[in-house]
């Protein structure tokens, strides 16, 4: 036992370098084996390459003036041509729209305290103000413009105090708030005829990422409580309403979008009385939302399969009725089970809008095509740019709602329970 | 027991002792019959609207059009087509255009997205980060931002006479890309070497299952795949040699193309159009990133310990992955890659937006002179039947790797 006591207590030596810190890391993940070296040789190779002729491209070739010239149009479109808007200035009505957005994100930012409602709505309201600093001149951006966007901060700051310090700071008050929104966007986006300031502008002029969103929202809004429906039709036990909803689905889901929206052109027309209104915009918004509430219902109808049905057996032995039994013990665990697929349909869905051109609407990416073609001695080589410029647009929103998706994910503990 | 006595009306109230205002079988079929009769007025009074419409407004409509010459040229076509064909023939032509789209596009999407899926799971950072890269760009894009990005890149092509051309085979310019392609000297001969090669390509794969049959029940190495893949070649040489002596010329040689005539038009081989080009680059790489999610929850489902098994039976890693992995992981990814491929399918629809004549785009072109409402019925027909075909293989290969019991 002395002789222990003899045995200098040094620290055990450290592991090899290659097995600690950065050089560790590398040698783990970049060359753990031969081919994994090559692999890593050939992927970074494949890389730089990528990166120096990209940034070759970007800093020294591309040529971004389309996207400079079109600028707020890329947003709203036509809506403020003199034809659509005769001897007013109507921007400022798709700019208050924004700021009740603006206002409904800080509510949400309140209400769910969650860090990633909060970087949004504050990435909202920065990207605003920062487009009111353009370096335009007065002509190309007013004042009014300017302001309207500056005014994004405190919307925002507005909808955080609201829902804060006052009773509105609740779910059932943001969805309400939210459906109010709405509504008065599509009011002030109209107009109401004989109301001064507010002259209606036909929809045709409606455009831009304006239009995309619109329509986005409403197919959102509108599929998922058609596609829970549809998914408990076609689950149901009555032989005719499980019929026609499996006839629905699978009519919608087998013809592409593109192809019922050019459809719609002449047949809704036609199905309609003379004396209905059915505009393009209101044709895109029926075509989309069914085509999305197909999907949707069969989203639905997965989670619903993938549920234990002891959950229904236990909540009947408790008592509930079938149709409480759905609504608050199946539909919100099918519901949860299925977020991904879910948004991912949304996200689909906002993709899609951009097919509204077969029918003549000029969306985001129709109008700067439009103008490019309009323009091709100047900005056919701006075309690339152009598209780069949409693909991140799109991406942007893609990305943050599927980013939104794998939150609430996580906040509803899926896959822990 | 307590069913109210009294006269006969209010018998009739009661059903089974309980009234039939509360009763649930008489209120889901009311409500069932009540659903099915609007829903029935809907669709008739639609349809009574479209008739009357059609009527008054004295719109074409009937099917007396498809037997007519449809004189309106289609770009890429695959099956022979003349102007003075029929519109129904015509409208073959657009529906074959679509079907090798999707199929050639979902052979190229279903590999690159394997790849993809694989890389994204991989233990080299660097790999697993640029695959995921590209997954979430390619899927958060719209596909016709994509088709567009694409189209533009082949008209930046050089024109047919500056175009590129590679070893004097290949070219490529902005009327797409030509390729040496197989041509028969005679049909006849090469539809009998191709009668050949089909029969030795079975009987090579019967032989395949029989020796691994055996090698599976006794034990003794069979070789199977070379013996099976020999036999297939070996058999479809000897009937290539059989009618090249015969008949004087071998069944198929190889057409190279060239530049023809005073504008340097490429003829010979076979052209891939810009359009088609521009379709099926943006639709692979599109969907293969969505197959790569796909492929990657696949594997990822299989549970650890089965690649940890294989590994200490000492599998090595693309063993593990390729004989206990994969497998395992084909019965989650199979349902929603079918699902894929019909959305690659639908999608191909886009095509009608750079000029490739898919059904959608020469339907479109159709309603301008034929009736609208007829072609849009031929159109549903015949997307509807492609998604059934479709989902009819998929729920095939569904039930046959169903796992046993379940």
């Amino acid at each position: 036992m002395a002789s222990g006591t003899d045995i200098p207590q040094t620290d055990s030596l450290p592991p090899p370098i290659t097995e600690r810190g950065i050089v560790g890391w590398v040698y783990a993940n970049l060359f753990n084996s031969w081919y994994n070296t090559v692999l890593t040789f050939i992927f970074a190779a494949i890389l730089v390459l990528t990166l120096w002729f990209g940034l070759g491209w970007i800093i020294l070739e591309s040529d971004w003036r389309v996207i400079a010239t079109l600028g707020g149009n890329l947003i709203i479109g036509q809506y403020n041509i003199e034809k659509a808007c005769p001897g007013q200035d109507c921007f400022w009505r798709p700019q208050v729209s924004l700021l009740l957005v603006s206002a409904l994100l800080g509510m949400a930012w309140a209400i769910s305290g969650d860090r990633v409602a909060k970087r949004i709505a504050i990435g909202v309201a920065v990207v605003s103000v920062a487009f009111a600093f353009l370096p335009y001149s007065l002509e190309r951006m007013g004042l009014d413009v300017r302001l309207l966007l500056v005014a994004n901060l405190p919307a925002v700051a507005a909808g955080w105090a609201l829902a804060r310090y006052t009773p509105l700071g609740s779910v059932r008050w943001i969805v309400i708030l939210g459906v109010l929104a709405f509504l008065v966007t599509l009011v002030l986006l109209r107009g109401l005829p004989g109301v001064p300031g507010l002259q209606p502008v036909s929809v045709i002029y409606w455009g831009g990422l304006m239009l995309n969103l619109l329509l986005a929202v409403t197919g959102i809004a509108l599929s998922l409580p058609i596609g829970i429906a549809l998914a408990l039709g076609r689950r149901s036990h009555l032989p005719v309403v499980k019929l026609l909803c499996v006839v629905f689905i699978e009519v919608f889901r087998g013809v592409p979008l593109i192809t019922l929206l050019f459809m719609s052109q002449v047949l809704v027309p036609l199905a309609f009385p003379e004396d209905f209104p059915t505009n393009s915009l209101f044709r895109a918004g029926v075509v989309i939302t069914l085509f999305s509430s197909a999907y949707m219902a069969e989203n639905i109808r997965g989670g619903l399969q993938a549920l234990h049905p002891g959950q229904a057996e236990a909540a009947r032995a408790l008592g509930l009725p079938g149709w409480q039994t759905t609504m608050l013990i199946s539909m919100p665990q099918a519901i949860r089970n299925v977020i991904p697929a879910i948004v991912g349909q949304f996200i689909s869905l906002f993709k899609d809008t951009t097919l509204v051109y077969i029918i003549g609407m000029l969306d985001v990416l129709e109008f700067g095509r439009a103008f490019i073609q309009g323009n091709v001695a100047e900005y056919l080589d701006g075309t690339p740019e152009f598209l780069l410029f949409i693909a991140l647009v799109f991406w942007v929103f893609c990305y943050t709602m599927s980013y939104v998706s794998r939150r609430v994910e996580e906040h509803l503990g899926v896959g822990q329970r | 027991m307590s069913r109210a006595p009294g006269s006969f009306l209010t018998g009739l109230a009661y059903y089974q002792g309980v009234p039939v205002w509360r009763h649930a079988l008489i209120i889901q079929w009311a409500l069932q019959i009540v659903s099915g009769i609007v829903v029935v007025v809907l669709v008739a009074s639609f349809f009574a609207n479209i008739t009357n419409a059609i009527q008054d407004r004295n719109i074409p409509h009937g099917f007396g059009f498809l037997s007519r010459e449809y004189q309106t040229p289609i770009g890429q076509h695959f099956l022979p087509y003349e102007s003075s064909d029929s519109y129904l023939y015509a409208f073959g032509v657009a529906a074959t255009n679509t079907i090798i789209v999707s199929i050639v596009g979902v052979i190229l999407a279903t590999a690159l997205g394997i790849v993809v899926g694989v890389a994204r799971i991989s233990g080299n950072w660097l790999v697993s980060r640029t695959a995921l890269v590209y997954v979430e760009f390619f899927r958060n894009v719209p596909l016709l931002v994509q088709l567009f990005f694409w189209f533009y890149i082949v008209l930046t092509l050089p024109p047919v006479r500056q175009g590129y051309v590679i070893v004097d085979k290949l070219y490529v310019n902005n009327a797409g890309i030509s390729v040496p392609w197989p041509s028969p000297p005679s049909w006849d001969a090469a539809l009998v070497w191709m009668a050949i090669a089909l029969v030795s390509i079975i009987a090579g794969a019967v032989l395949h299952r029989i020796l691994t049959r055996r090698e599976e029940l006794t034990g003794r190495p069979s070789y199977p795949l070379i013996t099976g893949g020999a036999t297939t070649v070996v058999a479809a040489a000897i009937g290539w040699l059989i009618i090249s002596a015969a008949s004087g010329n071998a069944p198929f040689g190889i057409s190279v193309p060239a530049p023809h005539g005073t504008f340097g038009r490429i003829a010979g081989g076979f052209t891939i159009s810009g359009g088609l080009m521009a379709l099926l680059t943006g639709l692979v790489i599109y969907t293969s990133s969505f197959i790569a999610e796909i492929v990657r929850a696949g594997i990822q489902s299989v549970g650890r310990g089965q690649t940890e098994a294989a590994r200490s039976l000492g599998l090595a890693p693309m063993a593990a992955l390729r004989h206990i992995t994969f497998p395992q992981a084909l019965r989650v990814i199979i349902p929603p890659l079918i699902s894929q491929c019909l959305n690659l399918t639908k999608n191909s629809s886009l095509a009608a937006a750079i000029g490739y004549a898919d059904l959608t785009n020469v339907g479109k072109t159709m309603t301008q002179i034929a009736p609208a409402v007829s072609i849009y019925i031929l159109l549903m027909v015949a997307y509807l039947a492609m998604s059934l075909t479709y989902s009819l293989i998929g729920n095939l290969y569904n039930r046959r790797i169903r796992l046993v019991g379940n």
